[in-house]
Parts: structure tokens; sequence; C-alpha cells
């Protein structure tokens, strides 16, 4: 069954102030991914 | 010394050219050829397609750019390639035919030491009878241009729907083998909050139309990944939100006719049926440029170069499904016949796809196409040009820079509407972008805290510092080089 967006969640999602905090969060979140470097994947 | 030539000026082409020149002195010639005087953000065409943003504030010309920062700028496109020159030059060269207004027409042998084909792909509306962005009422978003005329008929549709017209709205994939679902998922969840924005969600019906076998797919064979406290498949987070914004979804579904008003498409359970709508958008398949190349006697070499894209160094053995793994993509985009060519970003020629390939019952292949982001296309990018800096400054090759989308993360932050606060945007993390059944054997090829997603206004700040960050960088503004790919 599909999952649904509760009321809560929707307020949490929208709300300025705590999505201020969950941008800082992302930022640095989506730069360590960046920054946790990329490779090859052949043994030699 | 050494000259290096870059083919088209989008998200790969530019990373390489600024990082080359940033790195190389003077002594080496770098240049670019690419047939659009501007260069585009194009994650944010997406905001020109719901009027959001005008498309002056996502592109600027190269020419003067390049001029400060002596780039060489042919506005060319590029016909054809002869990677051994010919009888009557010794060096390879790329044949080029300018597009800018006082040479048009003018052709020009380009000779190169090193060249990085960063064309990308061609849009291949073609392929689907019909599909003619701004025509049937059908549109396009891939360029500033078709977003521009998409934003007039949402636009006018908009004012229709508030003389009291009903109407259906369809968006998604326009080709059996389309890719880049993601950049219809973000389109159409901004269509829908635009008509909310205008008071006439209630006026129309919106429906997801796609290849993908399950919705959240993303020509990626969906992910697994952490939301919140919870695991979830990408396809129960993208069902909550069509849910969630009363939006209908139509699943493999191969567009192949388009009529007026009217999407002919073939599912994969071997149905054909139709949708009609007053507004669409759909994402054409995308294919190489068909271009041709020859060896020094002019004999046609183009399999050595081309498979539709450029060939590269993956493995490209035909081989079932069960059978591939993460080590058949490229590492260094470096065609095998000439190695001074190489093809990042969307340019090569992917190996298979991502997705699991399916069939309907007529034989008809009904799936996404491996998609290659803006991030994975700058990553690549850079990785050539720091390996074509190598070999120039130890004067002989070097290929120590590696970069396998089956080892690296890409973050595809989706808008999901535009406003400082009535904004939403979709933070999808994955890592690594191929799966790796092997290394990740449990959690679907991925791993899984490096895999996540995330909803809410958040997303599309930082999809909009994102904009300004990499216009930032691609304006080459002090310190550009310290933003990452
Ligand atoms: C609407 C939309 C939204 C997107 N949103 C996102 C997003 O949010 N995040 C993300 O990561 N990715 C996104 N993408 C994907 C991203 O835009 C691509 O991954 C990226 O543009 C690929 O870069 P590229 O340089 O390989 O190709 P392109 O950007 O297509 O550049 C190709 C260049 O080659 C030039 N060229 C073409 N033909 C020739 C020729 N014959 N000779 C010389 N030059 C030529 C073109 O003019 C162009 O300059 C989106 C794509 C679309 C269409």
């Amino acid at each position: 069954m599909t999952r649904r967006i509760s009321n809560f969640k929707r307020f949490v999602m929208m709300n300025p102030i705590i999505q201020f905090f969950r941008f800082l969060y992302l930022s640095i979140k989506v730069l360590l991914i960046v920054a946790g470097g990329h490779g090859g994947t052949r043994k030699i | 010394m050494a000259k290096i030539v870059i083919l088209g000026a989008g998200i790969s082409g530019h990373v390489a050219a600024s990082h080359l020149r940033r790195k190389l002195d003077n002594t080496h010639e770098v240049v670019v050829v690419s047939p659009n005087s501007n260069y585009q953000w194009i994650p944010s065409n997406i905001w020109v397609g719901v009027g959001r943003m005008k498309s002056d504030q996502i592109l600027f010309p190269l020419a003067p750019l390049y001029k400060k920062k002596n780039i060489g700028f042919k506005q060319a496109k590029v016909t054809s390639f002869f990677p051994e020159g010919d009888s009557d030059n010794a060096k390879p060269f790329v044949m080029a035919e300018y597009v800018s207004e006082e040479k048009r027409g003018e052709t020009e042998k380009i000779t190169y030491d090193y060249l990085i084909n960063a064309t990308g792909p061609k849009l291949n509306f073609e392929a689907t009878e019909g599909l003619n962005p701004g025509t049937n009422k059908t549109y396009s978003v891939c360029t500033y241009t078709h977003a521009n005329h998409a934003w007039q008929g949402l636009q006018a549709l908009i004012g229709e729907l508030k003389q009291g017209k009903e109407a259906r709205i369809v968006i998604g994939t326009g080709h059996a083998k389309a890719t880049c679902q993601g950049a219809a998922f973000e389109y159409i969840l901004n269509v829908e909050q635009e008509l909310r924005r205008q008071n006439v969600r209630d006026k129309a019906k919106i429906t997801w139309i796609s290849n993908e076998y399950e919705l959240g797919d993303f020509g990626m064979d969906g992910m697994l990944l952490s939301y919140g406290s919870n695991i979830m498949k990408s396809h129960e987070m993208v069902e909550m939100v069509f849910e969630d914004r009363d939006i209908e979804w139509i699943l493999g579904a191969g567009v192949n006719k388009i009529e007026d008003g009217v999407a002919h498409f073939e599912t994969l359970n071997g149905e054909h049926k139709t949708i009609e709508y007053d507004f669409a958008m759909l994402i054409p398949s995308f294919s190489g440029h068909g271009f041709k190349a020859f060896d020094k006697n002019n004999q046609d070499i183009t399999e050595k170069l081309f498979k539709g894209f450029m060939i590269v160094d993956a493995d490209y053995t035909p081989k079932p499904y069960e059978e591939w793994t993460v080590q058949d993509w490229p590492e260094t985009y470096q065609n095998p016949s000439y190695p001074n060519i190489f093809a990042p970003g969307i340019a090569f020629a992917p190996p298979h796809s991502i997705s699991k390939p399916r069939k309907s019952p007529s034989g008809t292949e009904i799936f996404p196409s491996p998609p290659r982001t803006g991030m994975p296309s700058g990553i690549t990018a850079k990785l050539v040009a720091d390996n074509i800096i190598d070999s120039i400054m130890q004067q002989k090759e070097s290929l120590h820079h590696k970069g396998s989308m089956g080892n690296m993360g890409a973050a595809c932050i989706a808008s999901a509407g535009f406003g400082m606060t009535k904004g939403s945007g979709i933070s999808i993390t994955t890592f690594p972008i191929v799966p790796d059944y092997k290394k990740y054997p449990d959690t679907q090829g991925r791993k899984l805290g490096k895999t996540f997603g995330e909803i809410g206004l958040a997303g599309h700040w930082l999809k909009l510092a994102l904009h300004y960050a990499f216009i930032y960088k691609a304006k080459m503004k002090p310190f550009w080089y310290l933003i990452p790919e």
C-alpha cells in the first residue's frame, strides 16, 4: 500500500526553521558524497 | 607545445576547458568548438518551463569569457573525425562547420594533439513520429529555447483553466528507450505546484507516463534508500509524492507516435493504447550525433570511434543482464583505438543500460537508457582533463585519474516546486551510480548510508544554491575551482 505523507511530516518538510537546519545537514552530506571521491573498479 | 580541442561547451566540455586552461600555461592551446554561443545551466530549465526563471538567468555568452581566459572558441559544429589526419595533413583533425553569423557554412580542419569529445546527446525527436517540441501540444524542456516554448504553452493553458476549461496534462518520456526521467519528474512536480499557485489545480488531471517498470527507477534500476529513520525503495518514495500531489501514473509505456494532443504507446504487457491531453512535456530519446570517422586514406573507420556514442574503455561484449558488472563501465573515457581521444559526460557509449532490460510481447524494448547526470558529467570531464595535463607534463601517457560510475556517487536534487517559503525539493543521493551487487549484495548494489532521500523546503534552497554556485563556477569567477563538480 502506498505510504502517505502525514500532517506532521508535512509540517516538518515546510517549516523554515527546521528546514534551515536540514539545509545545513543536506549541504554537508552532499558535499561529503562528492568529496568522498571516485575511482576505478578494475583490479590491476 | 600541446593543442587540446574540446568539442562541446555543455557541462563536461566547459569543465574540461576551464580546468585545462587553469592548469596549463599559455604555451599550450585550449580550443572549444561548439555550435551554441551560450553556456546554459540545463538543470534550471525546469524553472524556465514553469515561468519562475527567465532563460537569461540560466545562460551567459561564451565568447567574452573564453577571450578573457585565453581559451580559443569556434562557434561551429563538428561533422567528422580524422584521427590519423589525411593525405594533406599529418596531424589528426576534426572537420567543423561554422554556424556563427559571420562565418556560417564555412568549414575548417581543426587539428589537435588531444581531443575531448563532450558533445553530449543528440535530442532524437525524430525517433518518435510527430514528437517535435512546440507542436501537437507537446513540448520539451531539454534546452532553454524548448523550456521557453513549454512555458508559453503552459501559460496559455493556465489562462484557459482560469476560464473554466478542464484539461489533462501528461509529462514523462516520449520514447520506449528514453532516459532523463529525473528531469521529467522535476517538471511534473513543478507544473503541479504552479497550477496550485495559480488556483487552477482542480481543473487539471496530471498524468505521469514513463518507460520505467516501476516509479523511481530513473534509469538506475531504482534504489533502496534511507529516508529519515526508514528504509524504503525509491518507487515507494515517488509513489508517496505522486499520491500526495494527486498525480496518476502509467508505467512500462513506450510512446511511439504523437498526434495533435494524443500520445500513442505500447505497454510492456503488449497493449496498444492512447492518451489524450491539452499539454504534454515528453523527453525524447537521446542518441549519438551520427558523426563519421575516416583514416588517413579516407576509408570509413566510424566503427572504431562510435557505437552510436563514442567508444571508450568500457567492456562492450554483449552479455545477459545477470552477468553485467560494474567493471564493464569505463574508468578513463579514453578511446581504445586512438589514445589521444576522450569522451566524458553523455558523449561516451555506455556498455549497457543500468535498468533491467524489458520487452513487450511483440519484442519492443521498453526500458530507460542509462542516465548521465550533471555531476558525473563534470567529474568525468575533470578527470579526463587531469589525465591530459599529466600526460603533457610528464611527456608520456598518464591515466592515473579514474572515475567509474560504479565507484562514484551522485547527488540529484530534484526540484518539486519553486519558492523561498513554498518551494520543495526531493534530494536523492546514490553511491555508486551503477549498482555494485557484489560489494553491496544486501542493499540492491548501493551503500545505504550514502544512498538517501529527503523531501522538503531545504531541497529547494539547495537546488537554488547550486544554481547560483554552478553559474558562478562556470563564469570562472575568483576561486571557482574550489566548488566541486
Ligand atoms: C531538463 C533537464 C534537467 C536536468 N536536470 C539535472 C539536474 O537537476 N541534475 C543533474 O545532475 N543533471 C540534470 N540534467 C542532466 C544534465 O543536464 C546532463 O547530465 C549534462 O548536461 C550532460 O553534460 P554534457 O556536457 O555531457 O552534455 P550537454 O550538456 O548536452 O552538452 C553538449 C554540448 O555539445 C555541443 N554540441 C552538440 N553537437 C555538437 C557538434 N556537432 N559539435 C560540437 N559541439 C556540439 C552542444 O551545443 C553542447 O554545448 C538535466 C537534463 C535536462 C535535459
